[in-house]
């Protein structure tokens, strides 16, 4: 009750005036248990297949509606320091797995509740942290023990196998529609997986959303999806070698302002002559090497253009310099700064090259099905702005764990099966465990219990019934079992198919607790008083760009 | 933050908006609701016409539920989601805009009851899933395919489609008039279909029946020289010269400069530039061409150089209609004159210039390549002829998914009431709460019958009842009985030419759904204080946002 009274003493004397300080258990250290548990609660509906959605619409006025953690956690703008280190743990996962966010937000946040009950028990932070660190390693452990046997081996291009691994963290987020978007994501990733999986390249699978139709219209294309037009009358080429200049199709205008000086009738009438045969030479040079499709990163000359017209060569203008760089990729060219005459090596091929119309809008689709790692383009269609965004989201988790799946195959029985497993064989392992640590691991294991519970209460079911199952079906030796929610009933997860992979599991359960420790071991907050405007917005702002890169 | 104590309050920067839970899933669905109400009484062909006034000032009389609701400027972000439907509905099958805002806002109303009562929405999304998928099946069952019949037959189907689409729009009065000529249009452009090979040109004045469609290209004759009446105005297959040059005295280029240090010389120079032009001028001739258009300017000189040479000739063409005279003549644009080979000439059967009300035309039919078609529009008001406009181009999506898909369904309601018996049917089967909810399902999608009559001055319950009666039919012989607008009563839609592609149909269900689900999915809203007003609180604050701003860019350069 130090900051109650206005008469500052104490340290709250040594700091400068508008400074806060915040020390002792029931200031500091319950006021971040509190914090983080109310951003716990925000996310935990949302955790699970049948989570609900949240809507946010962040500082530019967008709108989000989804159920991914990673993103709403982007988008709150958690101002609270304890928060946000939770805030951070989920941004970890995000980036090692890049999914699992909401696991380790809301496995934190049950944690800090857990450890504020200890702490009015009496339990000093230190000693719950290192009942907290001793649990987690004891977890680590046990779920080495509980990995799927025969599964640390699999065929990363064998599309059953990586459907079955991808399926709940799709699921987590599209219910009712994992399967569509399981087999569009392991097709689109089975197609762009290069040879040494472990190189595979989350970038190499891109997302084109249009308007219209539904999910069952989306489909792969392998190769590149565009949302332009080609820029000439020529609309379709197939088995083309495309030249690709990064600089633009155009005459060289220089740089420095310069005027050209005329000094006889002549001069006059072949100046502008010159500058088409120029250009003629170029664009003939550029035919003859064999390139049917031109591709320029910058601005294209009508002159250009209508030789290109002449010399029947289709020319397409990317803009942006990352598309650029994919489409060469995709059809493996090399690109030039200047157009000039390419040499054999440097063109690029593809199948086809053809403006479509998909559900209104024009679109240029570069398909090249022979080409090896290139790049894959998975089509989604929907009816609304909002659900192409959260199916996006959907096909990203998807890849991701694609991606983690390569490095690390093995996996766990999901269906809340291995939290429940965890929770029955950490409580005895707490019971052997002597001192004070005890307490705090067996609040631990009791921790893991809240995923059954949720997962429960989102899709309207009773928690405690269903809690209570699975731990009679656990303690009979059914390690497998977990909840089914179509039916709200008990089953074993190798009939239910729901299986999580081992490294999304053991990272964001390593972040949560890592996180809560972090949070526990705060005694006291000093905050400085914020000097003028709103810092963190230049950060958030520099943030948001890099990610839209 | 006058606070010391809780740091805890400002977990979320201030001036954010949350809200939670039940209350405010209710209050979204009002809101859904709300902007369903909106737009219900446009439905139909007895629908009436909503009159806009936007902030500008400029008034709109629309009919289209996406022109509605994209006027309607909703801010609500629930609400937002239908306005996006509507968009999604009219890029993918461009009609049946209306009926998808108004499912979507009828899937709504009816699952609120259930949500007041405590269920949780998943299972009702869930339901309503399982629902969409079933009515989507049977709409494809139900659908009859126009596939294999031969083209004259298949030109008469498709034309009751769009009809069926104009009865409901402002010029439903001549809608076998214009139904006949949107699917010529569409024919026209074959299976390379854009939907900028079609043109739609209005004149306003004379009525709706002047309105006509060339198999070609028509534009408004361009601004013209004096010389451009000497020009004659009427050729047959004559080659077409199409420019993307300037043909006028003036500087080449920007960057250049004369100096002379010999007066004598000064002659010269002008006898250069205008033998550029001359030359310029030769060359077009030469090339054969007896009309020639340009997108930039043909000054006097050349109007008046062509017109000696009988060359018809107009400049400052609009680019689209340059470019779709290139498809349809088969030409292609050149950018300069030189070396004009016959291959980039096109050519068609008829040029002319024709009087049209006050404006005149310039025309150009019988196309070799076809594959182009323009509407000229005629009608009194401007805004008459706009909704027009909106109302063809709805026509021509119509009928070019039609032609794609080739399977139609009975209109007039028809189709959402077998739907519906199809659903409830289903329902029965089921153990359970999702009974009740495909139930509710098939309930909402009553609301296209039950509107049609609302709007067309019916009672409603009757014709409904009388409906449902025909559709509970053991023998299946009253599937396709459907509202009869014009009596009052109900009638077989599809003996009565009632049609509309299965694709919309199976779009608005699949739209809907998807839009009410996700509404329904929605537990939490949390608003971000905007930046701007973040900015505007103090100048230090602004000029940190725009730093960082120039910050990004740098970095990702």
């Amino acid at each position: 009750m130090v900051g109650m009274s206005m008469q500052p003493y104490g340290i709250q004397s040594m700091l400068k005036e508008g400074y806060r300080h915040l020390s002792g258990l029931d200031e500091a250290v319950i006021k971040n248990i509190e914090a983080c548990k109310e951003l716990s609660t925000i996310t935990r509906t949302s955790l699970g297949p049948n989570g609900m959605n949240k809507m946010v619409i962040n500082h530019l006025d967008k709108l989000f509606v989804t159920s991914d953690a990673g993103t709403i956690v982007n988008e709150l703008e958690i101002q609270h320091p304890a928060a946000k280190l939770l805030v951070l743990a989920a941004k970890a996962q995000q980036e090692e797995i890049g999914d699992g966010a909401n696991l380790v937000i809301s496995f934190a946040g049950e944690l800090l509740q857990n450890a504020e009950e200890l702490i009015r028990m009496g339990l000093h932070p230190s000693e719950i942290i290192s009942g907290y660190t001793k649990a987690i390693n004891k977890t680590v452990e046990i779920l080495e023990q509980l990995v799927e046997s025969g599964s640390q081996t699999m065929d990363v291009r064998n599309k059953d196998e990586v459907i079955s691994r991808m399926r709940a963290a799709v699921a987590s987020k599209q219910f009712g529609q994992e399967e569509i978007i399981c087999s569009l994501v392991a097709d689109a990733c089975i197609q762009v997986c290069p040879k040494n999986p472990t190189n595979f390249n989350v970038d190499n699978v891109r997302v084109a959303k249009l308007l219209g139709g539904g999910l069952h219209n989306s489909c792969i294309v392998r190769g590149m999806v565009m949302k332009s037009d080609a820029v000439g009358s020529i609309k379709r080429m197939e088995k083309a070698k495309v030249a690709v200049f990064a600089g633009g199709v155009d005459t060289n205008a220089t740089e420095t302002k310069g005027t050209v000086l005329i000094h006889s009738a002549e001069q006059l009438e072949n100046y502008a002559k010159t500058e088409e045969a120029k250009v003629e030479e170029l664009i003939k040079a550029v035919a003859e090497s064999g390139a049917k499709v031109i591709v320029s990163g910058g601005s294209i000359g009508e002159m250009a253009l209508h030789f290109c017209e002449r010399y029947k060569i289709m020319v397409l203008k990317i803009s942006s310099k990352f598309e650029l760089r994919r489409f060469c990729r995709t059809a493996g060219a090399v690109a030039h700064l200047k157009l000039s005459r390419p040499s054999p090596d440097d063109l690029g091929y593809v199948d086809s090259i053809s403006v479509e119309e998909i559900g209104g809008v024009t679109v240029t689709i570069a398909r090249n099905e022979e080409g090896g790692n290139s790049i894959s383009t998975v089509v989604l269609r929907g009816s609304t702005d909002s659900i192409l965004d959260d199916l996006e989201r959907a096909v990203d988790d998807g890849v991701n764990t694609y991606k983690a799946m390569c490095r690390d195959s093995r996996i766990v029985p999901g269906a809340a099966a291995t939290e429940i497993e965890l929770a029955q064989r950490l409580k005895e392992y707490a019971n052997a465990e002597i001192g004070l640590d005890k307490y705090a691991i067996s609040k631990y294991a009791e921790s893991f219990e809240f995923v059954p519970k949720t997962l429960a209460d989102n899709s309207g079911l009773n928690a405690m019934e269903i809690i209570a199952a699975l731990y009679t079906g656990h303690g009979s030796g059914n390690a497998k079992l977990g909840i089914d929610l179509e039916e709200g009933a008990c089953k074993d997860v190798s009939e239910t198919k729901v299986w999580d992979l081992f490294a999304t599991k053991l990272f964001a359960l390593k972040y949560a607790s890592d996180a809560a420790c972090t949070v526990l071991r705060v005694d006291q907050i000093i905050m400085a008083k914020p000097a003028g405007g709103p810092r963190r917005d230049a950060a958030a702002a520099a943030g948001a760009g890099a990610e839209e890169d | 933050m006058a606070s010391m104590m809780q740091p805890q309050i400002i977990l979320l920067k201030e001036g954010t908006d949350t809200s939670q839970g039940k209350a405010q899933l209710l209050s979204n669905i009002n809101a859904c609701t709300a902007v369903g109400d909106v737009v219900r009484t446009t439905l139909g062909p007895r629908g009436m016409d909503k009159l806009i006034h936007d902030h500008k000032g400029s008034v709109t009389i629309s009919h289209d539920g996406a022109t509605i609701m994209k006027l309607l400027d909703i801010v609500h972000p629930a609400a937002k989601i239908l306005v996006d439907i509507a968009k999604s509905q009219d890029s993918e099958v461009g009609d049946g805009t209306t009926t998808v805002v108004l499912l979507a806002a009828e899937f709504l109303k009816e699952a609120k009851p259930f949500i007041e009562d405590g269920v949780h929405a998943q299972n009702l999304i869930r339901s309503y899933r399982t629902a969409c998928t079933l009515a989507i099946e049977k709409v494809k069952a139900l659908a009859v395919s126009i596939e294999g019949k031969s083209v004259e037959e298949k030109k008469g189907l498709l034309a009751k489609c769009a009809a069926t689409t104009l009865s409901s729009k402002l010029i439903g009065g001549e809608k076998e008039f214009f139904a006949t000529m949107v699917v010529d249009a569409v024919m026209a452009i074959g299976n390379d279909d854009r939907l900028n090979l079609i043109g739609i040109k209005k004149v306003p004045g004379g009525n709706m029946r002047d309105s006509f469609l060339v198999d070609g290209v028509a534009f408004k004759k361009t601004f013209s020289y004096a010389g451009f009446e000497q020009q004659p105005k009427k050729f047959l297959s004559p080659k077409i010269l199409l420019l993307n040059i300037e043909l006028e005295l003036k500087s080449e280029k920007e960057n250049a400069e004369i100096r002379l240090s010999d007066p004598s010389q000064y002659q010269s120079i002008v006898d250069a530039e205008w033998n550029i032009i001359y030359d310029k001028l030769d060359k077009c001739v030469e090339s054969g061409a007896k009309v020639v258009l340009s997108r930039l300017a043909i000054g006097d000189l050349a109007t008046q150089y062509f017109a000696d040479r009988d060359i018809f000739c107009a400049g400052r063409v609009a680019e689209e209609d340059l470019n779709r005279v290139a498809a349809a003549a088969g030409g292609t644009v050149q950018t300069s004159v030189n070396n004009i080979i016959d291959e980039v000439l096109g050519t068609c059967e008829i040029f002319e210039e024709k009087q049209v009300g006050g404006e005149r035309f310039n025309i150009f039919s019988g196309c070799p390549s076809g594959r182009t078609a323009t509407i000229v529009l005629r009608g009194g008001a401007d805004q008459f002829i706009e909704e027009a406009e909106r109302s063809l181009h709805d026509a021509i999506m119509i009928v070019r998914r039609a032609v794609k898909n080739s399977t139609v369904v009975p209109g007039g309601g028809a189709i959402d009431m077998e739907i519906s018996k199809y659903l409830r049917q289903h329902s029965r089967t089921i153990a359970g709460k999702s009974q009740l909810f495909i139930n509710s399902y098939a309930k909402a999608l009553e609301v296209i019958p039950r509107q049609l009559c609302d709007n067309a001055g019916f009672d409603a319950t009757d014709v409904l009842n009388k409906l449902r009666q025909k559709h509970a039919m053991q023998s299946g012989e009253g599937a396709s009985y459907g509202v009869d607008i014009n009596t009052g009563g109900i009638a077989d839609s599809f003996a009565n030419f009632v049609w509309e592609p299965a694709v919309v149909k199976i779009n608005a269900i699949n739209a809907a759904t998807e839009a009410a689900c996700l509404i329904l999915s929605v537990d939490e809203t949390v608003k971000n204080p905007k930046s701007e007003s973040a900015q505007g609180d103090a100048a230090g604050a602004m000029g940190r946002g725009r730093g960082g701003g120039r910050g990004r860019g740098m970095r990702r350069r």
